[in-house]
Order: structure tokens, then sequence, then C-alpha cells
């Protein structure tokens, strides 16, 4: 319905992947790093331990610097990018969700306002009250977690809000309390792989020594937690997401979701019981290797959606397909394939809001443009690329493309065309001219 | 297809969960807030940028309490965007979409320039000499350009008419998002402008804060609300020069000029700028008229972005697309979720503050008194409570609908 932004090679919903995840590493370091800073503050008060708490302020200024540097810009970057990727989609989503969002928001404020005194009153403030705005900034900061994964796992599994449209029906779905636990335990091992990295710098053997032995059990317990949550949530997901996560998950999507974790593990359990053997580079790769995990597993909700951004409701291209009489929302299928998709849309040239002999080819790219480049790049090279999956097909012909291009919603991840049957040609058309 | 069917046919179908008003008035607070912090960012940035030009102990002290400013001022604009940013999506979701993906690539590289400048900025910080002032200058330009994007995104929202020929070229579709197809410097130069003003008065309250330290250096204190008094003072006056070169921009048929609000902004204007006239004009003592000219200030950016939300609702009245028209669909559980929520954490957010404020105001260390700590404990409290009431809430609602 809007304009599309084509990603040469990416697509726009690759632009927002690579924010997204990237996002992660930041925004779950911010939820988990305060928890593992007021056990070391407590600890370096409790023992009189000034190099703990030289330790501690290190890590949060690295909080500081990277989380809210990095991390709420690139928050505001996911929106921007899903605006790009799918304005229709995120429309729908704040227009059920927007005090969900408002009231996480609020935590945000709690959160910046939190990490900035704690990092500038370090032997500004008497202990207690330092140890207070650190319990303060965990709490806020974890509540967002609570709050955001009702939003996103709403868009894996909306539950009830399909027949009621209410805002807990969608909120506490069947995924939502194995999603908050999997985060929750996961998030310490981000924490844990941080906080080593920030001690492999530590000059004092003991900080060093102590921190990396502290974290790395903490990073342990995350691991061992987040994978039998996993399995919760794996089998909390519905029927049908099971099946398209089997067959969509390509091997190298499967292996980079469980080589990371028993990677991790090693790496904690051996540095629990050789702390002094850390370094600052096998640390940064350690990071790197989290995050190949968290991207697979990050790529496998996404995959598992389809053929729907809202499931049920509007498919992977924006299209609504579903309806839903508690809002007074119907399906605009009917509409489209009646008045055609290029009258119905706005976003049309004038000139090709009418297929004709003319202008058949290029109708037929703002037909893919409209329905099938939220998921395909129309170019050679990139995210699932059009001409090489229609070559792949082995159709040289219109007409056989177009009644494969009928028989689409038969696939259990593809949305259905729509679209009048001289729209539905025009595609095929140009979809075999792509492919030669 | 004209231009109100369009926009009708974009709004999105699921209605706004509360009273669109409510969604207004709360984006007008916030942007106000929002665009307060955008321009102190702009304006410590920058005096960071001419302090380590210029050096001396004075600068160069400044350079570095406005550097430290910046950063956080910076998160905070962050932070006080988001709001505006979420409410503007629920009551003009077509213009702000349409808008943005118009010009995809550049609000894409907004996320990019901003997170440049804001790294720049820390790394300004830890650095002296000419890689330090490099740095902040860098950081500087991002900000602008940053803030030019928006600039571009909030303009072309206002003119849906053009859309479709910006998304056509050559008969087809133009998919690169790579163009900003329309800007107003008048309408830009209004917007950071204020950038010196604002951080003039902020200097202002500088000097006034840290006079109260037993370790205050009275001269340069003095020094600095001398320079902010003045900064603010011509800084408005230019601000009035620019705001009457964008009135003669406007499109005649819109009559801005005869909005009430504008009109409250007018005076508003003339009565901070007669204010900022009275406080610099003396050799000392600036600090004294901080708190004043933090309220005219605040009081005269609240009513003008009251007013350019007004000017938005003409723009986009000529297309037939007003606010009350989207559908109602009223949910009031979130609704009272949000409010509570608001107010409880305005409650936590306001000890923060109060502990980062107080603390701030000795040379050593500072120790909460009975109040505070009560207050403190109060409000770890609130954030347990909330999560058990939500917890509460989550498994009533999953047990409920179980099997269902």
């Amino acid at each position: 319905m809007y304009p599309v932004w084509e990603v040469p090679g990416l697509t726009a919903g690759g632009v927002l992947a690579l924010i997204a995840t990237f996002h992660i590493l930041p925004s779950h370091l911010s939820v988990s790093a305060m928890w593992l800073n007021l056990y070391l503050e407590s600890k370096a008060y409790r023992e009189e331990r000034p190099d703990l708490l030289e330790f501690v302020r290190k890590y949060s200024r690295m909080l500081l610097i990277f989380a809210y540097v990095f991390g709420s810009i690139t928050g505001v970057g996911i929106w921007f990018s899903a605006s790009a990727a799918a304005p229709r989609a995120l429309s729908g989503l704040i227009h059920n969700y927007v005090w969900g969002w408002a009231t996480e928001w609020c935590f945000f404020l709690i959160e910046v306002a939190g990490i900035f005194t704690y990092y500038y009153t370090f032997d500004k403030v008497d202990r207690k009250t330092h140890l207070n705005i650190g319990w303060i900034f965990a709490l806020g900061s974890w509540t967002t977690m609570v709050v955001i994964v009702g939003i996103l796992t709403f868009m894996l599994t909306p539950g009830r809000w399909l027949v009621t449209g209410g805002f807990f029906d969608g909120f506490f779905n069947q995924t939502y309390w194995p999603q908050l636990f999997l985060r929750t335990t996961g998030m310490f091992a981000i924490a844990a792989s941080y906080a080593v990295a920030v001690a492999s710098r530590s000059a004092d053997e003991r900080t060093r020594a102590d921190v990396v032995r502290i974290a790395s059990a903490w990073g342990l317990a995350g691991l061992v937690l987040g994978t039998a949550c996993f399995f919760w949530y794996r089998a909390s997901l519905p029927e049908a997401a099971r099946a398209t996560f089997d067959v969509l998950l390509t091997p190298g999507l499967q292996k980079g979701m469980w080589m990371p974790i028993g990677l991790m593990a090693g790496y904690f359990a051996f540095l629990r019981f050789r702390p002094m053997s850390v370094g600052f580079t096998p640390a940064l790769l350690a990071i790197a290797v989290l995050f190949v995990s968290i991207f697979s597993f990050e790529r496998a909700r996404e995959l598992i959606r389809k053929p729907y951004l809202m499931p049920q409701f509007m498919y992977s291209n924006q299209i609504i397909g579903g309806e839903l009489p508690a809002k007074g929302v119907s399906s605009e299928t009917a509409a489209m394939n009646d008045k055609g998709i290029l009258r119905f849309a706005p976003f049309v040239p004038d000139g090709l809001r009418e297929v004709t002999d003319a202008n058949r080819l290029e109708a037929g790219r703002m037909v893919a443009l409209i329905e099938c480049s939220a998921c395909h790049t129309l170019s050679p090279k990139g995210l699932r690329p059009l001409p090489q999956r229609v070559a792949a097909l082995g159709f040289t012909d219109a007409e056989s493309m177009a009644a494969f291009i009928d028989g689409l919603g038969s696939y259990p991840f593809m949305p259905p065309f729509v679209g009048t049957e001289t729209e539905k040609k025009a595609l095929a058309a140009y979809l075999i001219s792509i492919s030669k | 297809m004209d231009t109100p069917a369009m926009l009708q046919l974009l709004n999105d179908p699921m209605g706004v969960p509360f009273y669109p008003v409510v969604f207004q008035v709360l984006m007008v607070l916030t942007f106000a807030l929002h665009i307060l912090f955008v321009n102190l960012s702009l304006g410590a940035t920058c005096l960071t940028v001419i302090g380590r030009l210029k050096g001396g102990e004075r600068w160069t002290r400044l350079a570095g309490g406005m550097g430290q400013a910046a950063t956080a001022s910076v998160s905070g604009a962050i932070l006080l965007g988001v709001a505006p940013l979420l409410f503007v999506q629920v009551i003009y979701d077509p213009f702000w979409y349409a808008s943005s993906n118009l010009s995809a690539a550049w609000a894409i590289g907004f996320i990019f320039i901003l997170m440049a400048g804001y790294a720049s900025l820390y790394l300004a910080r830890d650095r002296q000499g000419d890689a330090g002032s490099a740095f902040a200058g860098f950081a500087f330009a991002m900000f602008l350009t940053a803030g030019f994007i928006m600039h571009v995104l909030g303009f072309q929202l206002l003119q849906p008419e053009k859309w479709l020929g910006w998304y056509t070229s050559h008969g087809a579709a133009s998919t690169a998002g790579t163009v900003l197809h329309d800007f107003s410097l008048p309408r830009f130069l209004h917007f950071v402008v204020p950038a010196f003003a604002v951080t003039g008065v902020f200097l202002m309250l500088y000097s006034w804060y840290f006079r109260a330290r037993a370790d205050a250096d009275a001269a340069y204190l003095d020094w600095a609300g001398r320079l902010g008094a003045k900064m603010a003072f011509h800084a408005t006056t230019i601000e009035i020069l620019t705001g009457l070169l964008w009135l003669i921009v406007l499109p005649r048929d819109l009559r801005f000029h005869a909005h009430p609000l504008f009109v409250l902004g007018v005076v508003l204007g003339l009565g901070l700028l007669a204010f900022l006239y009275h406080a610099q004009d003396r050799e000392t003592g600036h600090h004294l008229y901080a708190w004043p000219a933090a309220g005219a200030m605040f009081a005269t950016v609240l009513e003008m972005a009251a007013a350019r939300e007004a000017l938005r609702v003409r723009y986009l009245a000529r297309f037939g697309y007003a606010i009350a028209d989207h559908r109602l669909n009223i949910d009031w559980g979130s609704t009272t979720l949000f409010f509570v929520t608001f107010v409880l954490c305005l409650v936590v957010l306001a000890w923060i503050l109060a502990v980062a404020f107080r603390s701030g105001r000795v040379a050593g260390r500072w120790e909460a008194g009975p109040g505070m700590k009560a207050w403190g404990k109060a409000s770890i409290a609130l954030l347990v409570s909330w999560l058990a009431v939500v917890a509460g809430l989550g498994v009533a609602i999953t047990l409920r609908n179980r099997g269902l």
C-alpha cells in the first residue's frame, strides 16, 4: 500500500533483520548487566574490595556507552526500518499496542536517568543509595522486557486477540511466558560474555580471576536454563509454526542456533576453572559467536511467522487476508481481486493502473513490487532472488507460470496471489522475462 | 485516485484504542520536551567545539562541561523522541509512513548518522587538542544532518498531493528511496536556531546550580552565566526573524497568521525576548534569572509545539483529513495500564533525578537523608508491585484463555 523501498541485494526486510539483530546485543545487555553489577557491587562493599568496585565502574561505563548510544539508537532504528519494510504491519501493531509501547517507554525514562545517575555517582552518594539506584535500574530495565515480549510474541501467536481484539488477550498469549523466560535466562549469557571481555582488560589479577569466575558461572547458568526454556518455547508453538520450523530452517540456520551455544558453554566452563587464561581477543570472538546464535534464533522466529506478519490476519506482503470482526476489519482480498491490485493500491504510477500490451512487463513488475518484494529481491542476486527462484521452477512460458501463481496459496509459507486475471498474467510474463 | 481517497485507504483499519485527541496532546507535550533536548544537544555540542578551538582556562573548562552535558542531552533527546514518534504513527500513520518510505534510505541513514555523531561525541570527550575538536565538530555536523533529515520527513508529510509524483520516475515506480524531495529552509532554521537560546538558558542554570557548591569558582560561573544570557537573547532575536520568514513562505490559503495559537506564540515569543533582554542587560547576577528564563522558555516552546500541530491540522484539513475521524476501538485495560504506569514511573524518576541533583551540588560525598531513603525504598517497592500485579493479571488471563 505504501511506497516500496528496494534495497539492492537485501530487501528492506533484510535491513530490518540486521538492525534488529544488532539491537539484541545492547538491549539484552542493558536488561541483564545491572544484576551482575549489583551482585559484584554488594560483594565489593561487603568484602571492602575497591578493585571490584573499579571493575563495576568500568563495566557500567561500557553499559552506558554501548547500550545507550548504540542500543537506544538502533531501537529507534528498528522502528524506522520496520516503517520501510512493513509499514502496514507496524501500523497495525501500533494501533493495537500503542499503550504497551508507551508503557515500556515509561520504564525507558527510568532506565536512561538511572544509568547516567548510577555511573556518575560512584563515590558521590552513600553506598546504600547507590545500590538502590542499581536496583531501580535493574527492575525498570527488566520490566521493559516484560512489556516488549508481549508485543513480540503477539506477532507470532496472537491467541484470543483474533476473536476479541483485546490488548491483554493478544499480549498474554501461548508463547509469552516461555519466551519471557528464554530471554530472561539467555540475557545472563550476554551479560557474562561482556563482563569477561571487560575483566580481561583489568590489570589487577585478583579482580580478573574473581570476575571471570563469577561471570562464567552466570553465563553457564544462563545457557543451561535458556536451552531448557527453548524447548518449552518450542513446545508452546502452534502445530503449523512447528511444521514451518522444520521445513524452512536450513541446516545452516539450525547449526547457527546450536553450535554457538555448545561453544559458549565450553568457553564458560573452561574459564570457570582456568579464569587466568582469559584474553581480550577470545572474549570479543565469544561475543561474535553469541551474536551468530542470536541472529539464528531471531531469524527462525521471523521465518516461522510465514506466510503472515500478523498470523491469520495480515500476510507477509501486508495484505489483510483475515477478518477481525471485533475491530470491524475485513479481508481486502475480495476487493483486490475484483478491482485489481494496481487500481486498489495508491502508490502505482498512473500509466500502470491498467495492464496493456505495451506496459505488460512494467505492470507485472509493479505487481511483483507490491506482492513479492517484501521477501524476494527482483534482482538476480540477494535475498531469495525471484529470477533464480523462477528459473529453478523450470517454467518457460507465461501460462504455466500463471498456473503456478494460482496455486501459491497452497504452499504453507506463501501468501496467495491477489488481483485480476490480467494482472496475474502480467506478473507471470514479468517473472518469465527476468528468469531467462 | 484523488488525495483524500488515497488517505482514507491508507488509514489503518484497526482504528485507535483511545480518543485521538489524547494521543495528540501527549504527542505535543513529548515533542516539546524532545525538541528542547535536541536544541540543547546541538548547542552544547557546538559550544564544545568553540570552547576547544578557543582554548584558555574558561573555555576549556566550559567545553568539558558542555561535552558532558551533550552526551546526556543526546540520550534525553532520543528517549523523548521515541514518544512523539510513537504517537505520530497512531494519529498520522499514512503521512509518516508515506513520507519516510519515499526517502527510506535517508530515514535509515538517519540512524547511522546519529550513531556516528554520538560515538564521536564520546571520542571527543576522551581526547585533547585538535583530535578532540575534530571529533566534536564531526559530532555537531552529524547532529545537524540528522536534524535536517527529520525536518524533510516532517515536511514531506504535509504534502500528500505530491507523493505519487515523487514516487514516479519515467512512468515507473522509483523505489530507491535516496531522494530528499522537499525542504523549507525557514522552517528548518526555526527549529535549530533555538539551539543557542536553549543552551544559553542552560548555561544560566549551570551558573546557578554549581554556585551552591563549597568549591565553586564564582568568577567562572559569573562568566558562564553572562555568556548564556547574551546567547539566549541574541538567538531568540534571530529566532523571531526566522519565524517571520517561515510565515511569509507558508501557503496563503492556510491563513496561519490569523490562528489564535500563532498569535499566542508571537506574544509569548516577544515576552520571552523582552525578559531575556532584561536578564542579559547587567554585569553580574545573571544566574538569578535562570529559573524564570527556563520557565518562560518552556512555556514558549510548549506553546510553539502546539502551534506547529495546529499548522499541521490546517495543512491536512485541505485533504479532508482529521484525526477525530479515526475509528474508535476503545481499550480501557491498556489505557489504564499506561496512565497508572506513567504516574508510577514519574515518582521513581523524580527520586533518581533528585539524587542526581542533590549529589551534584555538594563537593564531597552526599548522604541521603531519611526522607530520600524512604522515597528510594518506596520506588523499589512500586516497581516490584507493578511486576506482581501485571504477572498476576498475566497468569489469570493465561489460565482463562487456555483451551479456549
